[in-house]
């Protein structure tokens, strides 16, 4: 054991953690707090309003284990991520390869950078209506929504990242004797990636609004419609069966997406860890 | 022997206001044989600009870089460059990073098991045995251009071109990468161009100091620095002669000022 030389004035600082420390340097513990008092309150207030309006903890769980049981939730949520899944990984996929040519080739960038960003200013929900025009109220509109949500966050990440690869280091790679392809692989590439996880992130939450809107709206299936017909019928203990569905769905998401970020960007330094 | 030439270069840049501003003008030397030439000058004066088309990074307006006798006109794999800015790939280990100095040689991403002795041996040679599988920001700056270092030497250059290497370094670890530069330098047989405006520096270094002017850069004056190496052997700074290139230099750079 080695004493710490103690150049300051007045008493030595105390040895023990406080409370605060304790906790705080405990992540895990902080998230279980967090959510017993957010659970207590809600039993509180549940009790002092009407169960229309909001109902308890315990009502939400017997109504979210008896959809399940049913198989309605089980149903419904593989009803929603089919066409959810398949829209996300077509959008990621046109994304990134799109952002990545668009970042490096500048002539194909003032070609569709026009289109691309009128495109994306268009609230994506006045595509429905067109959507089902073409391609039907089905899974196809679904899908189509879905890519449609994602694919330019996607994209206009993934292009900004690709323009931001140092220049620097481009020049390093090209004294090594570095050609084209090779600096495409070793310095653009590797920098962009940072960049498309964060588009993966945000494409992912618009993908997932998506869903829930194409589904509410028009075509009435999965989780979007459990939310229209319980909304409607009043029915709020079995309304939040979806809701965690869809909590449980995102949270899962961004953990995968962080997940995969940590194993393929190792050598990021996150100033806030 | 390697030799590495230039002739009659010239290279201008167009300034923001629209002129051209001439950086490099009528510039001719020819340097080889594994000798260590350092060019000093003021800034400005087209120190980085010569590096850079002794590299092969930029093209001359007018004039040539000869590499060997045949004229450069892009990066060669005979030559190495340590950049003061370092640039490691902070997404490659030091291993990763030193290995791209072979792979970007002869275009071939898996090495094998001879390149990759030749990889783990150059490493070891900078002293940073038991650093490979770190990333370059676990690394200080004087480690970090050790592995700038190691990318360079791995190549087994004819020519190493160094554009202020450790400028960017504290005083005491640029004083023991310069020893170990020489020391290594002794060992490989390559010829340096050493780019620098620390006057001391150029002069501990090198066999040969080329002082540049500026508007345009030019070659004032060239000194040969009879001291004999390697200068970590004895305490070169101190010797009288040391002491008369440095104030013939300064008066000489002064004029420039």
């Amino acid at each position: 054991m080695t004493e710490t030389t103690n150049l300051l004035p007045g008493p030595a600082p105390r040895n023990g953690r406080s409370l605060a420390v304790a906790i705080g340097g405990n992540h895990y513990l902080l998230s279980v707090v967090s959510v017993l008092v957010f659970l207590a309150v809600w039993q509180i207030v549940s009790m002092n309003v009407p169960p229309v309006i909001l109902p308890a903890p315990l009502d939400v769980f017997t109504a979210f284990v008896t959809l399940t049981a049913s198989g309605e939730l089980v149903r419904a949520t593989v009803q929603t991520i089919w066409p959810f899944a398949v829209g996300l990984v077509v959008a990621f996929v046109v994304g990134t390869v799109l952002g990545l040519v668009l970042g490096i080739f500048r002539p194909a960038a003032r070609i569709l950078d026009p289109y691309i960003f009128v495109f994306w200013s268009i609230p994506n929900i006045a595509w429905l209506p067109l959507f089902i025009a073409w391609f039907g109220v089905g899974n196809l509109t679904l899908v189509v929504f879905v890519f449609v949500s994602a694919v330019f966050p996607q994209l206009l990440t993934v292009e900004s990242g690709a323009k931001e690869t140092d220049s620097f280091l481009v020049e390093v790679a090209r004294s090594l004797g570095g050609t084209r392809r090779e600096i495409l692989h070793i310095v653009v590439l590797p920098s962009a990636l940072p960049y498309i996880f964060a588009g993966l992130r945000i494409a992912v939450g618009r993908a997932l609004v998506g869903i829930i809107v194409g589904q509410l709206l028009i075509v009435a299936t999965g989780i979007g419609y459990m939310f229209q017909f319980y909304g409607e019928t009043l029915s709020l203990a079995k309304y939040f069966a979806p809701l965690i569905v869809i909590a449980a769905l995102a949270v899962l998401l961004n953990r995968g997406v962080n997940w995969a970020e940590r194993m393929l960007v190792p050598w990021k330094q996150h100033a806030f860890a | 022997m390697p030799e590495l030439e230039f002739v009659n270069l010239r290279k201008s840049y167009r300034s923001p206001r629209g002129d051209d501003l001439l950086a490099l003008a009528d510039f001719s030397l020819k340097l080889g044989g594994g000798r260590f030439v350092s060019v000093v000058g003021p800034s400005g004066c087209g120190k980085t600009t010569l590096l850079r088309m002794a590299a092969g990074l930029i093209i001359a307006d007018s004039g040539q870089v000869r590499l060997d006798g045949a004229e450069l006109t892009a990066p060669s794999p005979k030559m190495s460059m340590v950049f003061q800015a370092i640039g490691l790939m902070p997404w490659k280990t030091i291993e990763g990073n030193v290995a791209l100095g072979i792979q970007l040689q002869v275009h071939r991403r898996a090495l094998d098991a001879a390149e990759m002795e030749r990889v783990h041996a150059t490493i070891a040679l900078v002293g940073l045995k038991g650093f490979e599988h770190y990333y370059p920001h676990q690394l200080s700056g004087g480690m970090q251009q050790r592995v700038g270092l190691a990318r360079a030497l791995v190549r087994q250059p004819e020519i190493l071109l160094m554009d202020e290497p450790f400028g960017a370094l504290d005083a005491q670890t640029r004083a023991v990468l310069q020893d170990e530069l020489l020391s290594l330098w002794g060992r490989v047989n390559s010829t340096v161009l050493f780019i620098t405006h620390d006057l001391d520096e150029a002069i501990y270094l090198s066999d040969t100091v080329v002082i540049m002017g500026r508007r345009p850069g030019r070659i004032k004056q060239v000194l040969d620095v009879k001291l004999p190496q390697p200068r970590y052997s004895y305490d070169a700074r101190a010797e009288a002669e040391f002491a008369r290139l440095r104030s013939i230099a300064w008066q000489s750079i002064k004029e420039e000022l």
